[in-house]
């Protein structure tokens, strides 16, 4: 990034070619909508080459980048209003049906159904709940650059991750106490 | 350690980075309560990794090209020679006191973006990029290109004024059908902006007599139906009495005269 802020614009191809699945994946866990993910990651991109000169070499790349992924994940939601937010039931349910329908021995059909009510525990988690665990765990970010991104303490990170997992495990048990009975 | 010390460090061996330590291993030997719930946790953390990973499609790498392409050339465009440029660059910097003054004087009055000023002009240096991307875009040689400099249209903002020239230039003179055409849809946003409404009406007016594509004449007897623009009614009337013109236009026309009454 320090080179793309240099003058060596193109060297953002780099960047992109490192990073846009992991912010498409990102945005697709945080709003639910693969086209407006689509949307954001492009977003993201074309706000960094905005904002070259502003990155600071001695800070953490990641978290800058997850840094303008927020604010551009905010100003979407903005923009769009409440009239657009996705049906979170249908979503949920559609990628309940991703997850499961995947064909194998029973085995894995029983760990598809888990699999799916965890998809399904992860999406009915509050949303700054979700996203901790998003940064955490698909996204492999160290405490320090969470810290960043969120600014806050990385101390108030770890009881806010274990927060998080322990909200999702509540959240898990009782579907699965739902759809036993 | 206690258990409420425990608790913060019970994913920290399984993230990256982290380090559990000596004392929360001595804590888990000796409470059974966080020896469980550790246990517990950790699986469910570990199977977060098993739920599906959804890719992107090829359309994102191929948008991002072609910004990063479109970025490149309107650079490339916007550098010239020091001695070519200096006084198209004093009449810049009085234009920018002049916007600055005003902008000083705005600000003052509006409460709200007088507190972040820091995001106005983020938000300006976002918008002039888009402006960039969008009129390089527009002219380039490639059809496929020019249209999505069109699609790019509709991320400025409405009340851009020298984006809305471009898509009426384009309207006007653009060779190819399907890019007039995008252009036509593209200026609709302008129409609803205080700052560019009438100069979009009246351009839409004035591109009507221009074309000869039955599609693109429709397209513009459509709009200007939409926007009921009686000042179209003359030319309207034109398309209808002359037998020259394609018979689905001149009903088309009809139809919007029957409309705007």
């Amino acid at each position: 990034m320090a080179e793309v802020g240099a003058g060596q614009v193109a060297r953002l191809a780099v960047l992109f070619e490192r990073h846009h699945r992991a912010l498409f994946r990102y945005f697709v866990s945080m709003n639910g909508n693969r086209e407006v993910a689509e949307d954001l990651v492009q977003e993201v991109f074309f706000r960094m080459l905005r904002y070259r000169t502003s990155y600071d070499p001695a800070q953490s790349f990641t978290a800058w980048m997850y840094q303008i992924a927020r604010n551009a994940g905010v100003d979407q939601v903005r923009k769009r209003g409440s009239a657009q937010v996705v049906d979170i039931d249908s979503f949920v349910d559609r990628r309940a049906e991703l997850v499961s329908a995947s064909p194998g021995p029973e085995e894995s059909a029983s760990r598809g159904q888990d699999l799916a009510l965890l998809r399904r525990a992860m999406d009915r988690l509050p949303e700054d709940k979700r996203e901790i665990l998003v940064l955490s765990r698909f996204q492999g970010m160290k405490h320090e650059d969470i810290a960043e991104v969120l600014g806050c303490e990385v101390g108030t990170v770890k009881v806010r991750v274990y927060r998080a997992i322990r909200a999702l495990e509540q959240i898990y048990f009782a579907l699965e106490k739902e759809k036993a009975s | 350690m206690n258990c409420e010390q425990a608790k913060t460090q019970m994913l920290g061996g399984t993230i990256p980075g982290e380090n559990q330590g000596e004392e929360f291993a001595a804590h888990l030997a000796s409470c059974e309560t966080c020896r469980n719930e550790s246990s517990r946790i950790g699986a469910l953390w570990q199977s977060l990794d098993l739920l599906p990973v959804e890719e992107p499609s090829g359309k994102v790498r191929e948008r991002f090209y072609e910004m990063l392409g479109a970025y490149r050339q309107g650079q490339a465009s916007v550098t010239m020679p020091v001695k070519q440029a200096w006084p198209r660059m004093i009449w810049q910097v009085a234009a920018a006191a002049a916007l600055l003054a005003v902008g000083l004087g705005i600000g003052y009055g509006v409460h709200e973006d007088r507190s972040r000023p820091e995001l106005v002009q983020l938000r300006e240096e976002v918008a002039s990029m888009r402006q960039l991307v969008a009129l390089s875009l527009m002219q380039q040689q490639s059809a496929s290109d020019r249209l999505r400099g069109v699609s790019w249209s509709y991320q400025v903002e409405p009340s851009d004024e020298e984006v809305m020239k471009q898509l009426v230039t384009t309207v006007n003179h653009d060779p190819n059908v399907n890019v007039r055409l995008a252009a036509v849809d593209a200026l609709r946003p302008f129409t609803g902006s205080p700052a560019t409404h009438l100069m979009a009406r009246n351009a839409v007016i004035e591109a009507l007599p221009k074309q000869t594509t039955p599609i693109v004449q429709v397209a513009l007897i459509d709009f200007l139906a939409e926007l009921k623009e009686r000042n179209a009614a003359p030319e309207l009337r034109r398309l209808v009495s002359d037998p020259d013109i394609d018979s689905g236009v001149r009903k088309r026309a009809e139809w919007a005269l029957e409309r705007m009454q």
